[in-house]
């Protein structure tokens, strides 16, 4: 095992739900090399959000560990070492894209001079250079999207972490802005762990395609997916691609029909 | 270009508003000239302009004073509520008490406590106080929690939250606070000049002008306090405009925000401790006045008002005084409501119909957000006269610019997609009206209710008081003017609770409406 490696073991979240205990996640255990892609799918309720908000250090586990690179997720939060972004952005809506995208830097509390080009280097990356002085009110959908998408990989994290990045967006927006997240995480293949309702997406981007299944959550089958990079869009309408996306529909059409 | 036609559409309708005063004023159509001409009142302005400053200066510093004093407090308090939840569970009765109670009840008390320009400061203080310290709560508290977990994630605690998002947040939110914040310090001052004595004031001058019976000289002192409190109201909405540009302050409600698990014992110790919070508040101020020197006299602390209630020493017992009063007010308040609740009801259907009175009378509600109408009361008990009419034309006019504008806000929410599910099957309007206009609205009507209820007990206070001589309102004049303090306290702390029951038995309504039909209120 190598240092970088994603690390989760037998990790259970309990909630506590007027008075019950009602367990979320059931010994959930995972591992990846550092620099993979990884997709979580699965119902609602399945509890990929849970894990993914303890990837992130802003839940924690009740029972079990993770470690990135032998480092637990608050450690890595006090090195700013982690990158986030949401489905409907979450940007602060006063501050202008360049004031969006240099927030890590704000809220750690120092920034280089290295850092300060980094910033303008990932607008230009999203391809938003010209609009460094625009609002988030002002901007679409997609473009809110990749200022978010800047933000999270300024600090050049260890983690990434995309909880439905792409949801709001529509199916042809979606597709290519899988093609541009795709080119920016070769460029720099930091461990990625990204929730999707969409198993086109995950097959797309991910090298582990992990198929969660609800109450308790659990970890139904892990998938390797074995297609090449970098992946043409062209790659969705192939017939060994169509076979795999058939396969986890199926695995997660079972897992319902285990619960009715 | 739609944009130009809207805007001579509303041009037309004020002109048309205007013109119709004048005609109105000219020919003497209102209660024998009781409505003057808007000309003859702006004569008569120029006429009076040497004495408007003293009174002007005397309005503009007390509500200015109280209006920064109070908002101190909100902000404050607003601050604690957001940083520790049972704080605002705790202050929830003296909130509620802020906010129900009708201003005017309080100034006797005022009056006796305090002198020169305190009364003034101090109402216009407490009238500013509800606003501002919701909006704090709301602007701090009500943001996309993935904001925060961003804050977090790198490292920050609740101090970088603040800093980086919890403030800026907050500022939107709390400058539409303040606007609606500073009308109400207008209000407030004039109000507590209603109660106290001679001295300079618009306030003052209004009711030293009512008894000689010039009415183009009444309207323009309301003219006067009604540009005064939109200055105050346009001068923050210029600092909200230059500060924050186009960013919406946030509107959800807060009634939503639900308590973690907590057990039953500790709900009621602190459902307990917020009813009796307001009590120790009353407690507190007058063991303060004792010690700033105040005559024990005048005083009454809860304990003493409770024995005095019911002593023999009266004639008549304080509690059956006060009860028969209220037996007599009561009535008018509900009737009142519920008229101003229905004419508001009918103006925003009808405003559906036809969009261009509701584009006359949208912007004609809002700038009545900016009139300490309550105050401008007097102006109507010129057009009635002294009986139950001018009751209830005071509870409908103070009732309905509210209760319309939220009316129309709900109406305005309705979905297009439902509506074109009627139409789509051939409904009518009416029938759009009758089967998703008004069903949808519900939540408004509720919150247009809450919101009136406390309004419509303290215009119905006012008018008796200044005319009709009946009810609470007339018992608060008497019992001051006849020196009976025990009396003056029964009266004041019988209209406040009044107004509170009042407006919890709206509540109470409201959700169980609301609850049958799986709505949340509004805000």
């Amino acid at each position: 095992m190598t240092v970088g490696d994603l690390r989760i073991e037998d990790v259970s979240r309990r909630f506590d739900v007027d008075g019950r205990a009602l367990l979320a996640l059931d010994s959930v255990s995972l591992e990846a090399p550092a620099g993979s892609f990884i997709a979580l799918i699965g119902p609602s309720g399945c509890g990929k959000s849970t894990l993914l908000r303890m990837l992130a250090g802003l839940d924690q586990p009740s029972e079990g560990t993770i470690r990135i690179g032998g480092l637990s997720p608050r450690t890595l939060q006090q090195r700013g070492a982690l990158g986030i972004a949401f489905q409907d952005a979450s940007l602060l809506p006063w501050r202008s894209v360049e004031a969006n995208v240099r927030f890590p830097f704000d809220v750690i509390g120092r920034m280089s001079e290295a850092d300060r080009s980094r910033v303008q280097e990932m607008i230009e990356l999203v391809g938003l250079g010209g609009f460094e002085q625009a609002l988030p009110g002002q901007l679409s959908g997609g473009m809110r999207q990749r200022v978010a998408i800047a933000r999270a990989l300024v600090s050049e994290p260890q983690l990434l972490l995309l909880d439905e990045p792409f949801g709001a967006l529509d199916q042809i927006l979606r597709r290519s802005m899988n093609r541009e997240l795709q080119k920016l995480w070769l460029k720099r293949p930091v461990t990625t762990v990204m929730v999707t309702h969409s198993v086109d997406e995950a097959i797309f981007l991910a090298d582990k395609v992990v198929v969660m299944t609800g109450r308790p959550g659990r970890i139904g089958r892990v998938i390797d997916v074995p297609f090449e990079r970098e992946r043409p869009l062209s790659l969705l309408n192939s017939a060994e691609c169509r076979q795999l996306e058939a396969e986890i529909l199926q695995l997660m059409f079972d897992h319902e029909n285990d619960d009715a | 270009m739609r944009d130009r036609r809207q805007r001579t559409t509303i041009a037309i309708g004020w002109l048309a508003l205007l013109l119709l005063w004048e005609v109105a004023g000219r020919l003497h159509w209102v209660a024998d000239g009781a409505l003057p001409s808007l000309s003859g009142v702006l004569r008569q302005l120029v006429e009076d302009w040497g004495d408007y400053p003293p009174h002007i200066w005397a309005t503009v510093r007390t509500s200015l004073i109280g209006f920064l004093v109070g908002n101190a407090v909100a902000v404050l308090c607003g601050f604690l509520m957001a940083s520790w939840r049972p704080v605002g569970r705790l202050l929830s009765g003296i909130n509620v008490t802020l906010f129900a109670m009708p201003p005017i009840a309080l100034t006797p008390i005022l009056v006796i406590a305090f002198d020169g320009d305190a009364p003034r400061i101090v109402l216009a203080a407490l009238a500013t106080y509800y606003p501002t310290m919701v909006a704090t709560v709301l602007g701090l508290t009500r943001i996309d929690p993935r904001l925060l977990d961003v804050v977090r994630l790198y490292g920050g605690g609740r101090w970088a939250a603040l800093r980086w998002v919890r403030l800026r947040h907050a500022l939107p939110t709390l400058l539409a606070g303040l606007r609606v914040a500073a009308p109400n310090a207008v209000l407030g001052s004039l109000l507590a000049e209603f109660g106290s004595g001679s001295g300079a004031g618009l306030g003052h001058y209004l009711i030293g002008s009512l008894g000689r019976g010039d009415p183009e000289r009444l309207w323009g002192i309301g003219l006067v306090a009604t540009a005064i409190s939109a200055l105050f109201y346009v001068a923050i909405l210029l600092v909200a405009r230059c500060w924050v540009g186009a960013q919406a302050p946030t509107q959800e409600s807060l009634g939503s925000q639900g308590d973690a698990a907590r057990g039953a014992g500790t709900q009621w110790l602190i459902t307990l401790v917020a009813v009796v919070l307001p009590l120790l508040a009353w407690w507190a101020a007058v063991w303060g006045l004792e010690q700033a020197g105040v005559s024990g006299f005048v005083l009454r602390t809860p304990v003493d008002l409770a024995a005095e209630l019911f002593s023999s020493t009266r004639p008549e017992s304080l509690a059956s005084i006060i009860g028969g009063a209220l037996l007599e007010t009561l009535p008018w308040c509900l009737a009142g409501m519920a008229l101003g609740l229905g004419f508001a009801l009918l103006l925003a259907i009808l405003g559906t119909l036809s969009p261009v009175l509701e584009r006359v009378l949208m912007p004609l509600s809002l700038l009545s957000q900016s009139m300490p109408l309550v105050a401008l009361t007097p102006l109507i008990v010129l057009i009635f006269g002294r009986d139950g009419a001018t009751i209830l034309a005071i509870t409908i006019s103070v009732t309905f610019f509210p209760a319309y504008v939220t009316l129309a806000q709900g109406m305005a929410l309705v979905p297009e997609a439902t509506q074109d599910c009627v139409r789509a099957l051939g409904g009518s309007r009416l029938k759009q009206i009758r089967l998703v206009s008004l069903p949808w609205s519900l939540p408004y009507l509720c919150a247009a209710a809450r919101l009136v209820a406390p309004r419509a007990f303290l215009g119905v206070m006012i008018a008796e008081w200044l005319a009709t001589g009946t009810g609470i309102g007339n018992l608060l004049n008497v019992a001051r003017g006849s020196l009976d303090y025990g009396l003056v306290w029964a009266v004041v702390v019988a209209a406040v609770l009044v107004s509170v029951l009042l407006y919890l038995m709206v509540t109470v309504i409201e959700q169980r409406v609301l609850k049958r039909f799986a709505m949340t209120p509004v805000q």
